[in-house]
């Protein structure tokens, strides 16, 4: 046996390892129960921009499935020809990774229309798993979650720069709420909130986290963002790393523990948000000592107990709402950024389908990090595009960076003269 | 001839439901606790995934396809008809052979609806990416079901080849496609029960306007 094919093998049995610790519960049912009916073929937005077989949601599910059956079923096993069941192998794994990273973002929208209710993105899931657990992770996802293990956030920020970034926010912040008392405290112990960023706010979007600032100002809240371990994002998610994603998960938990903090806030992340609120728990394999909420839900309780006053006045135009895959379809918040768009504009348009039936945009699912599949990436956001037209909006308010990125790209490309915002920069905007 | 025939198609359904446990049992795993704090209701969640969520209105891959979904629900009425009578037999083989007599008018359609799926998996290209040989037997197992029980209840068969029959569709059912007859429901309760507990089902409004 050369080495090549003792390599070959050494990488299929760590494969078919991993498979078979990923498929552990709920994805084992869902990889039974699949029936090839191909129904679910338009509900995804990448089959849509591009309808050939290797797009399709039934397509791609089986790609992970074959696998399943050859090692975990009777047929699989003695007459796999007949159930379609195929070894681990190393060719095998480069057809997975294009299917499971280049065409999935795992938004689960095929699931939730599927006439079983297969989990198809739990199934994609497990094949990321098996992909992450023989270093197939594509290059550009992987160096985002070893920067977030090295650093402690995906853009390699060093502590300095999120400090000085904050002095001159702040700065900016007093002189525009004409309030020298304004302030982004960082690592500040006994803080009633620990506020996680997206460090995407500290280099290229601050006014997500000026706006942010502010508003905690004018609600008079105790908050902190920490020094180090403040990175909402979670790309141990994305690449199927669990072992990582629960390391950087685990990490802001003792940071919350160590400053006494009460409560957790997630700035707006879609995956950020699953991932912390919903997967963390399981990954580290205990309960968190505190609560975990979206600030979707905090600028709610804001508004609503009149911790602070809001103008909608002050936001004239039509604005519509991205609903981000991860905190809607998969984490359930699909109300508290409605009822608090309804307060601070003037003219809130929804978009059709939207809340757990809306479109992925394109940027879920790690796109943005992996250049190989750029095209493929902008294309597939057709379908969103044209729910974004059809709306009339100039504003898109999307509680996610990820999404912002991919639609503030889709509306140069697609011409389809948005502004892309934040939902707490409106409401910011409409503070009295 | 008939009693051992009838013994045989039992063990056979025997076989089937503890094979089909068996494979429930192992997928589960142990089964995982889920230490996120719970945000809604798992119990209403399955309920609503067992109901509203299956509704054309809510399922979009119905109001795209109709027919499609028509055919399908067709054949698989056919199907758990025919299963249902073949068990009466069994036990009471004149109540048997009478909801047989009565499901005429079902079986021809939904014999129907079966051959359209077959011929429809061998020539769209989707369907053809994605099926596998087994793909290919269930249908027509399920057709040659059918077919079967339709000519049983216009005495063009006879009762041993249905029983026949039947004894080897219970002993395919757990090993290929087939075992989605009790995965549907395992699958479709946990995705009910995991978005039930995120608090995603029952939504606050419907998304699809």
């Amino acid at each position: 046996m050369s080495a090549d094919e003792r390599d070959g093998r050494q990488i299929a049995e760590r494969a078919r390892q991993a498979l078979d610790r990923s498929i552990r519960g709920l994805a084992a049912y869902h990889l039974n129960a699949c029936v090839a009916c191909g129904l679910c073929a338009e509900t995804c937005h990448i089959y849509q921009a591009e309808p050939e077989p290797a797009n399709h949601p039934g397509v791609k599910a089986g790609r992970v499935i074959r696998h399943y059956r050859r090692y975990h079923t009777f047929l699989g096993k003695y007459a796999p020809w007949l159930v379609g069941a195929q070894d681990l192998t190393a060719e095998s794994l480069d057809e997975l990774v294009d299917t499971v990273y280049g065409r999935c973002t795992a938004c689960g929208r095929c699931g939730l229309h599927c006439s079983i209710g297969l989990d198809i993105a739990a199934i994609i899931r497990a094949g990321r798993n098996v992909c992450a657990a023989v270093g197939s992770v594509p290059e550009g996802l992987q160096r985002t979650v070893d920067n977030q293990l090295e650093t402690g956030n995906q853009m390699a920020i060093t502590e300095e720069e999120l400090l000085s970034t904050a002095e001159w926010l702040a700065g900016d912040l007093q002189l525009e709420m004409g309030d020298d008392g304004v302030e982004i405290p960082v690592d500040r112990k006994g803080a009633r909130v620990l506020y996680l960023i997206n460090p995407r706010e500290v280099k290229f979007f601050p006014l997500s986290l000026m706006a942010a600032a502010g508003v905690f100002h004018a609600a008079d809240e105790s908050w902190t963002i920490p020094g180090k371990f403040y990175d909402v994002t979670n790309y141990g998610f994305y690449s199927g790393d669990d072992e990582s994603a629960g390391e950087l998960t685990r990490r802001v938990i003792e940071r919350a523990e160590a400053l006494g903090v009460e409560e957790i806030i997630l700035s707006e992340c879609g995956h950020g948000f699953r991932s912390f609120r919903w997967e963390g728990p399981n990954w580290m394999g205990r309960e968190y000592p505190v609560a975990v909420r979206s600030i979707l839900e905090l600028l709610e309780e804001y508004i609503e107990s009149g911790r602070i006053k809001v103008d909608p006045a002050k936001n004239a135009e039509r604005v519509t709402l991205h609903d981000p895959c991860n905190l809607v379809r998969w984490g359930g918040i699909s109300e508290p950024q409605r009822r608090v768009l309804r307060k601070v504009v003037t003219d809130f348009v929804e978009m059709t389908p939207n809340r757990k039936d809306n479109y992925c945009c394109g940027g879920g699912g790690g796109m943005l990090s992996m250049s190989e599949y750029g095209e493929r990436r902008v294309a597939s956001g057709a379908a969103k595009a044209d729910q974004i037209r059809a709306t009339g909006a100039k504003i898109v308010a999307t509680p996610c960076h990820n999404c912002a990125d991919q639609l503030i790209e889709l509306s140069k490309k697609r011409q389809l003269g948005v502004e892309i915002q934040a939902v707490v920069e409106l409401v910011y905007n409409a503070l009295f | 001839m008939l009693i051992p025939l009838k013994v045989i198609v039992a063990l056979s359904l025997v076989w089937a439901v503890i094979a089909l446990g068996l494979q429930v049992r192992a997928a589960r795993g142990g089964g995982r606790l889920d230490r996120s704090r719970r945000a809604g209701s798992p119990v209403r969640g399955i309920a609503y995934s067992f109901t509203v969520a299956m509704r054309p209105r809510h399922k979009e891959s119905v109001r795209r396809h109709p027919f499609k979904f028509a055919v399908g629900v067709l054949m698989h009425a056919g199907v758990i008809l025919s299963l249902l009578a073949v068990l009466l037999l069994l036990v009471w083989p004149a109540a048997g052979a009478t909801v047989l007599s009565l499901s005429r008018p079902l079986l021809v359609p939904s014999l129907a609806a079966g051959l359209l799926l077959f011929v429809r998996r061998t020539l769209a290209p989707d369907l053809k990416a994605m099926s596998v040989p087994d793909d290919y037997v269930a249908i027509l197992a399920t057709c040659g079901l059918l077919a079967l029980a339709l000519l049983y209840s216009i005495g063009g068969a006879s009762e041993v080849a249905l029983l026949i029959y039947t004894a080897l569709f219970f002993a395919y059912l757990p090993l290929g496609k087939l075992r989605h007859a009790v995965f549907f429901f395992v699958a479709r309760g946990e995705y009910g029960r995991r978005l039930g507990y995120r608090g995603v089902y029952p939504p606050a409004a419907a998304g699809l306007g």
